[in-house]
């Protein structure tokens, strides 16, 4: 096969990884925002949380390297003790820094939110180092397509993450579209007046998206941990940035539009990091997203009403 | 009333500190270098090893400082959370807070050179000795070809050379790393670095050289961070029949994700090696890329001198030893340059004392004139520009389980390859 | 703070006026027996909190007059401080003087202030943040890889690897004021005035760049162009219904606010005499964006003793107080948590900001005659 050719495939795998973990976390940027109109810059250390801690439930035990037999079996077990941690953390940062501002100024929780998130990275340097730190590789890397081609690759980790992430996100907008709970979030969203004055519990619903948002992006840093093998305690800042980007590209406030945007960027940075040069994708990044608000504000799934969904 | 508080607070805090500070003739070194971001680790490491070696000095003198005198460290951070990492205007406040204070004669930093470029004109300008361990872009002592042409005349208001170096510099690394990579037998290289001065600098060096002595580059990116993805580069490295990749990075700026990548991505098993700077090489990489058979055998790197673990005179072996059961953890390697540096002042203070009086005119004369000095890192002095006589740059590749066969390395070694 | 600040009106204009001379003339030398004793670097952190204190202003006029979110203004104080270093890098000999050169940057920021604010005037609320962000973020690695620029169009080539910023090694050095004409003149010898490094010289142009933009936002905060302002922060649908040209008004809220920051991106250039693009990253924009919102929104003097307040709480207290107070522990790595947990406290305690009733003289909602002649001029 012509290597342009598989250079290009390859890359088409490589974006569509970067996008399912920016989709994850963009999700939570989306949720947050349809219903509380709140930038929640603390969002994306959520995801170095769920990294973290992932890292230290795996350290208690003496696991095989890569997993085997009954560990495998383990890892939807984690996988759950992570997202109810994280979820939690979500919950609590709702119920201390956000909710007692909720009547206040949009600028008031925007700063509280920086607060968080400045705590909530030194508290990680201080646990875990300000090192690059090392996510041991429970999973192996053997190409499934090796006799097919030397640059393109498919792994047991993408398997894990393609297999993890995306019936997440299917799970989500079926959530959201099909079950009371969702419906119900989508009145808060909404009119969270109109949905109180309807007999629905705002502070419950808002305190179900922030575990919801705060678990995927939990989930998101394991799979991340395991898919990559390495981390740091300030990544979530890059991350949370990008996810933001795609949520805002995709629509704020649009599930399947966040999922959308996540994608996108994904391929353009691989695509741009091949093409053009890595030290470019950041300024064609967010070129393209302001080119996008200008030409169509609403995002590319957003609505053309300035009604936000969720 | 928050304000009353602070102001109040302010005031205590100032009471405090004029009431603990002591008489007695004391001399202060000031350093300064990252101890809080990013680089936390390495600046940490750096400053143990000044503690450790004014230790070491007084130990080996009775308890006494150089020619009597109280010597104290008076760590600076120059990180700031606004920015993440070094911050040129908290280098600047800290290079000014040195000049200062009439006890402090002697400034040790930076780490990173840019930071060097704006504490420079300030220590030059009072006539305060500055001693870096680490910096090693090569404009702040000498001109080169690329860098600026004022250079190193901007950094200098006073015309007198007043900024010493114990490390080596990048304009000799990165051609030297290309010669070696020519004897290696390597023939086509990818070039990738973190864009940041360090390592695209490096790379920069590596790339012009490499295509003056017939080393094919077949490639050149970028990582804009570190968590950027480095499997795009990896890919444009397979696709254009790359056998070697060199990495322009410090530690924290992606390099251990890179040669991971290698690792993960199978180009070790293609045969494709890794070669990268002394940004890099440091103890800590093993465990960050996950363990030592993955550089093993896949990986070069080179370096100004002998790294700690390696170091076999006596106080190289001290100054491990201690370090580790001091500290519990490997040193980083450039705390040995630290070492170095602050060994190198405290025989400056000793030898400023025989000439009288101990002030910043006679420490700076005695910094200047260091010559033939047994330090840690071997026998080396100061020439007239600042740099380290003695710099030499050895390549090393990794076997077993730590980096090994050190071999002097020269930006001409691919002529001979000796 | 109310009984002091009704006192404070009651005396003389003039009075005011010389107490505050009095203040500023006598904050180096107080400074200076403070610094004997302490050591701190305290007036360069002055000069930095002062810097910060104009860059907040500019961003006090987008967030806090016009109420636009800009998460995105260290673009500007870049490009202040770039244009500078284009102005005044020998490498490039054009070399301006730095008189001269100020007044260009403050002018290349206006304008990038109106290219960035033009398409995004359609966009509203988080919108706009959001695109003002992208903005910022796409600046510095902008300016790190404009160092080997060519323009090729087929074989005619304009430009052959043009070095205009010097990439990731940033620019130095750069221009610093110039007393020359003064020096001829008093017959001193040439260089006795240049303030090189010196945080005496600097502080007093620090505190006339402060003067300068602080007198402008006193003025714009009274004047037709503020209460347009105002009235498109309050409802911008009713402001654009009652006549105020919403276009026109957000177009200059911005480039005024880019302005300020051109300037102080310029001077603070210079004091530094190097420039990185490490220097501008979104931590700073946020930084800015805590200055003015902590201190109260849109209250002129509320920004500027909130943010030598705050600049002061990290830089002096957290980052050099508290560790002599508390050497050998762990004070100085959790030195954000602090910040962190700073902020949130402040903003649970006072969610209008800590000083958002001071020099504010309105307490009334604008009326409608205010908001139509707002925009009359």
């Amino acid at each position: 096969m012509d290597p342009q050719l598989e250079a290009f495939l390859r890359q088409v795998l490589v974006g569509l990884s970067i996008g399912c973990y920016l989709a994850l976390i963009a999700l939570g940027y989306t949720m947050v925002y349809g219903i509380i109109e709140l930038i929640n810059f603390a969002h994306g250390d959520l995801f170095t949380f769920g990294f973290f801690i992932s890292l230290t439930i795996w350290g208690l035990f003496d696991v095989p390297m890569p997993l085997q037999g009954a560990w495998i079996l383990a890892l939807p077990l984690i996988a759950v003790v992570v997202v109810v941690l994280t979820g939690g953390l979500n919950v609590v940062i709702e119920r201390v820094a956000y909710r007692p501002l909720r009547g206040s100024s949009k600028l008031a929780p925007l700063i509280t939110a920086v607060g968080v998130s400045f705590m909530l990275e030194a508290i990680y340097a201080y646990i875990w180092g300000a090192n690059q730190i090392n996510y041991p590789r429970f999973i192996p890397t053997t190409n499934f397509l090796s006799d097919f081609s030397r640059i393109i690759r498919f792994t047991p980790r993408d398997l894990l993450l393609f297999g993890v992430t995306i019936p997440l996100m299917i799970g989500l907008t079926l959530f959201i579209d099909r079950t009371r709970l969702g419906k119900a979030m989508r009145a808060a969203a909404q009119d969270r007046e109109a949905a109180a004055m309807m007999g629905i519990n705002v502070n419950r619903i808002i305190a179900i998206t922030f575990f919801i948002g705060g678990g995927l992006a939990g989930i998101a840093g394991m799979v991340y941990g395991l898919y990559t093998g390495s981390g740091r305690f300030i990544m979530g800042f890059e991350f949370g940035l990008f996810a933001f980007t795609a949520a805002v590209l995709g629509g704020i406030g649009n599930i399947r539009g966040a999922v959308l945007g996540a994608f996108i960027i994904g391929m353009v940075q691989a695509m741009s990091d091949l093409y053009i040069g890595g030290e470019w994708s950041r300024v064609i990044i967010f070129s393209l997203l302001i080119l996008m608000l200008v030409f169509r504000p609403s995002g590319i799934l957003g609505s053309t009403q300035s009604v936000e969904k969720v | 009333m928050l304000a009353k508080r602070v102001v109040v607070f302010v005031l205590l805090a100032l009471l405090v500190l004029g009431v603990s500070a002591q008489d007695g003739q004391t001399v202060k070194i000031y350093t300064s270098w990252p101890l809080t971001g990013g680089t936390q680790a390495i600046g940490q490491s750096m400053l143990n090893a000044v503690n450790l070696a004014l230790e070491h000095y007084l130990a080996d003198n009775e308890g006494m400082g150089p020619a009597g005198l109280t010597v104290q460290v008076v760590p600076l951070d120059d990180a700031s959370p606004t920015s993440g990492a070094w911050d040129g205007q908290i280098e600047a406040e800290n290079a000014q807070r040195c000049v200062n204070d009439p006890e402090c004669l002697v400034y040790m930093g930076t780490y990173n050179s840019g930071a060097a470029a704006v504490s420079m004109p300030i220590t030059n300008a009072a006539g305060v000795v500055q001693v870096s361990p680490a910096n090693s872009y090569a404009g702040l002592t000498r001109s080169c070809p690329t860098c600026a042409e004022d250079e190193p005349g901007i950094y200098r208001p006073s015309g007198e050379v007043n900024y010493f170096r114990v490390a080596a510099t990048d304009d000799v690394q990165g051609p030297a790393a290309a010669s070696w990579a020519v004897c290696l037998g390597f023939e086509n290289v990818y070039v990738l670095d973190d864009t940041q001065a360090y390592g695209a600098g490096i790379a920069n060096e590596f790339v012009n050289h490499a295509e003056e002595i017939g080393l094919n580059v077949v490639g050149r990116s970028s990582l804009e961070t570190a968590d950027s993805d480095p499997r795009s580069a990896l890919t444009a490295a397979l696709r254009d029949g790359a056998d070697l990749i060199y990495g322009g990075f410090v530690l924290d700026s992606g390099g251990p994700r890179v040669v991971q990548a290698m690792y993960d991505e199978g180009l070790f098993d293609e045969g494709i090696k890794f070669m990268g700077p002394d940004g890099i090489l440091s103890a800590a990489l093993i465990e960050q890329v996950g363990g030592a058979e993955i550089l093993a055998n896949n990986t070069y790197f080179t370096f100004p001198g002998l790294l700690p673990s390696l170091l076999s005179n006596e106080q190289g072996v001290r100054f491990y030893t201690d370090y580790v059961e001091q500290f519990g953890e490997e040193p980083d390697p450039y705390s040995v340059y630290a070492y170095a540096s602050m060994q190198v002042v405290l025989n400056a203070l000793g030898s400023a004392s025989e000439t009288g009086t101990v002030d910043r005119a006679s420490v700076l004369e005695a910094v200047r004139s260091t010559a033939d000095f047994e330090g840690i890192i071997g026998t080396f002095g100061f020439d007239e520009n600042g740099d380290n006589t003695a710099a030499a740059f050895y390549g090393y590749d990794f076997e077993s389980d730590n980096f090994s066969n050190p071999t002097a390395i020269t930006p001409t070694m691919h002529e001979t390859c000796e | 703070m109310s009984t002091l600040l009704s006192r404070w009106r009651s005396i003389p204009r003039w009075a005011q006026l010389a107490i505050l001379v009095a203040i500023v003339v006598f904050v180096p030398p107080v400074i200076n027996i403070l610094e004997r004793q302490t050591g701190f670097g305290l007036l360069t952190q002055i000069n930095r909190a002062l810097i910060y204190v104009c860059l907040a202003l500019g961003l006090n006029i987008v967030v806090g007059f016009a109420g636009l979110l800009d998460l995105g203004y260290a673009a500007f104080f870049a490009i202040g401080a770039y244009t500078f270093g284009i102005l005044t890098w020998p490498s490039l000999r054009l070399e301006y003087s730095f008189f001269i050169a100020i007044w260009i940057c403050v002018l290349v920021a206006a304008l990038f202030g109106m290219f960035i604010g033009a398409p995004t005037l359609r966009l509203r609320g988080d919108y706009l943040a959001i695109v003002t962000l992208a903005f910022g973020e796409i600046i510095p690695p902008l300016v790190r890889n404009l160092d080997h620029i060519t323009i090729r169009f087929g074989d005619w080539v304009l430009v052959e690897s043009f070095n205009l910023t010097n990439g990731p090694l940033g620019m130095k050095p750069l221009g610093r004021p110039n007393f020359g004409l003064i020096e001829s003149v008093a017959g001193l010898p040439p260089g006795q005035l240049d303030p090189g490094v010196n945080p005496t010289f600097w502080y007093f142009i620090i505190v006339i760049l402060v003067l300068i933009v602080l007198s402008a936002s006193r003025r714009f905060e009274d004047s037709r162009i503020g209460r347009a302002w105002r009235a498109i922060r309050e409802d911008e649908t009713a402001a654009r219904f009652m006549g105020v040209n919403t276009v026109r008004v957000k177009l200059l809220a911005f480039a005024f606010g880019a302005s300020f920051s051109g300037l102080a991106g310029a001077v603070f250039a210079s004091m530094l005499g190097a420039i990185f693009p490490e220097l501008f990253r979104f931590q700073v924009s946020i930084f800015l964006l805590i200055i003015v919102i902590l201190s109260g929104a849109g209250s002129v003097w509320g920004v500027l003793i909130g943010g030598l307040l705050i600049s002061t709480f990290d830089g002096v207290l957290l980052a050099q107080i508290m560790p002599s107070i508390f050497p050998n522990s762990d004070v100085q790595s959790l030195r954000w948590v602090f910040f962190g947990v700073g902020l949130i406290a402040v903003m649970l305690f006072r969610p209008q900001g800590l000083f958002g009733h001071l020099g504010r003289r309105r307490h009334t909602p604008l009326t409608i005659e205010e908001a139509i002649h707002g925009d009359a001029a």
